[in-house]
């Protein structure tokens, strides 16, 4: 009963991040224009002893890879859901064991 | 599946391996966090190794080409800067992590008796990611780099004897010039990567060999710890710490993206502020504090010796502290607390 109750709120947590994600990258995607061709390259006649910066890249780049960003951050949230069931079952596999080997009281291991 | 399972077993014999892996237990006590730096270091690896091949396509190590062909990679090739960032920033994790992870073995005394191979390799392995960092950071060739490497270059010169020798095989010359990049680029891409492959291969072997160490005090009580398996309990959790690990290390190459310095001109006098990489301020800022002659002395080559026993003493800790339960034992890890705090201080005021 309980593991149904934290599958399904891991769900809709999963659902919510899919939802707002998807929303966020909308949202960012609109608000591109149509880029007025930012210079590749970055400025030549920078002042001498200054730092030519890492990001004179195109304003759509810049877009794709903070969504892409998001994205990859969902799917470590989602990957990490997916993992912590699989902990949860393979450490009760192995109290199991233990249990059945008479190797001691069945301790869930604390990390 | 069945089939190429047994193809690759029949041909690879890896079955001695995957019993090894399913019998191996990792045991469960305060100090367990530590264990996941090892694994977390090794991802970072994996990705310099794969990030440093794709900028080694389009980086060319000559003097009139370096620093233009680093800035085409960040301004020309498609997500050239994000593959730079990664790169930098994998680095500068790894080297942290490193150094967490030596510094956790050393105040849990997990160098002890048989351990003491796997300590003396794994300084190596620290070694060899600082020459990493040492030798990277003149590759854009930039004002900054080209000043700070002639820093560091220097500092050998102090050494009585090998010290002028050790310098011009560093800098391929009296100086620092096109050659030194040209051999630095070489010691980064190909001699680096193979002395650390090896002696990660002979770290790894011995850590498998001894099995997991534990706290002093429950191997002195003989207390049987709660253990893991290795396979899958440990192993699955290690791949959520890679999955954190692996957000945080795009979050901050996207956000924190490195910048290059206009191109070094060597007839040029040293910038203002040089600066080197965070994991070498401490020697840096040492060597602004000492005087120029200490009782008619070199200065210069009291401090580099001074620090040159200092990692001897780190090299060598599991053999000086051999007796790490007794009055001995905690004098020396009252001595690792001072030199440590001493570390972090001098590298804070150098950042200031």
């Amino acid at each position: 009963m309980g593991a149904d109750v934290s599958r399904r709120r891991a769900l809709a947590a999963t659902g919510l991040l899919l939802l707002g994600s998807l929303l966020a990258s909308g949202l960012l995607e609109a608000r591109v224009q149509d880029p007025a061709q930012t210079s590749l390259k970055p400025a030549a006649d920078a002042p001498p002893g200054q730092d030519k910066p890492a990001a004179a890249r195109p304003a759509k780049e810049r877009m794709a890879v903070s969504v892409i960003l998001a994205w990859v951050w969902l799917s470590i949230a989602v990957l990490l859901v997916f993992l912590r069931m699989r902990v949860r079952e393979a450490d009760r596999v192995h109290r199991m064991g233990l249990q059945r080997a008479g190797e001691g009281p069945p301790r869930g291991p604390r990390h | 599946m069945k089939a190429l399972r047994a193809w690759i077993e029949d041909r690879l014999g890896l079955g001695p391996v995957a019993a090894f892996l399913a019998k191996k237990e990792v045991p469960c006590h305060k100090h367990t966090v530590l264990y996941y730096t090892g694994s977390s270091i090794l991802l970072f690896l994996g990705i310099q190794i794969v990030t440093g091949v794709l900028l080694a396509l389009y980086y060319q190590p000559t003097l009139a080409e370096a620093n233009a062909s680093v800035v085409r990679i960040m301004t020309e090739m498609p997500l050239g800067w994000l593959v730079r960032s990664v790169h930098s920033w994998s680095a500068t994790f790894m080297i942290a992590l490193v150094f967490v992870h030596l510094l956790g073995i050393a105040f849990t005394k997990a160098y002890r008796k048989p351990r003491e191979a796997t300590w003396l390799t794994g300084v190596l392995l620290l070694g060899s990611s600082l020459a990493f960092g040492f030798t990277g950071y003149l590759l854009p060739w930039d004002e900054l780099s080209l000043a700070a490497t002639k820093v560091g270059t220097n500092m050998p010169k102090a050494l009585p004897v090998i010290g002028t020798w050790l310098t011009r095989v560093m800098r391929a010359g009296d100086d620092v010039t096109g050659d030194t990049l040209t051999r630095f680029f070489i010691v980064h891409v190909s001699v680096l990567p193979l002395a650390l492959l090896a002696i990660l291969g002979v770290h790894v072997f011995l850590v498998q060999r001894h099995g997991m160490s534990v706290p002093l005090e429950a191997e002195r009580d003989k207390i049987k710890l709660p253990w893991l398996p290795f396979w899958p309990n440990f192993l699955l959790r290690e791949a959520g710490v890679w999955l954190v690990l692996l957000g945080v290390l795009l979050t901050v190459a996207v956000f924190l993206a490195p910048g290059i310095g206009p191109q070094a001109d060597l007839m040029a006098p040293a910038p203002e502020g040089i600066k080197p990489e965070w994991y070498f301020l401490f020697m840096f800022q040492t060597l602004k504090l000492f005087p120029a002659r200490i009782l008619g002395l070199n200065g210069e080559m009291i401090a580099v010796m001074i620090m040159m026993a200092g990692m001897a003493a780190v090299l060598l800790l599991p053999f000086i502290d051999n007796r790490p339960l007794e009055r001995k034992g905690k004098v020396i890890t009252g001595l690792a607390w001072a030199g440590l705090a001493y570390a972090v201080g001098m590298s804070i005021w150098g950042l200031m």
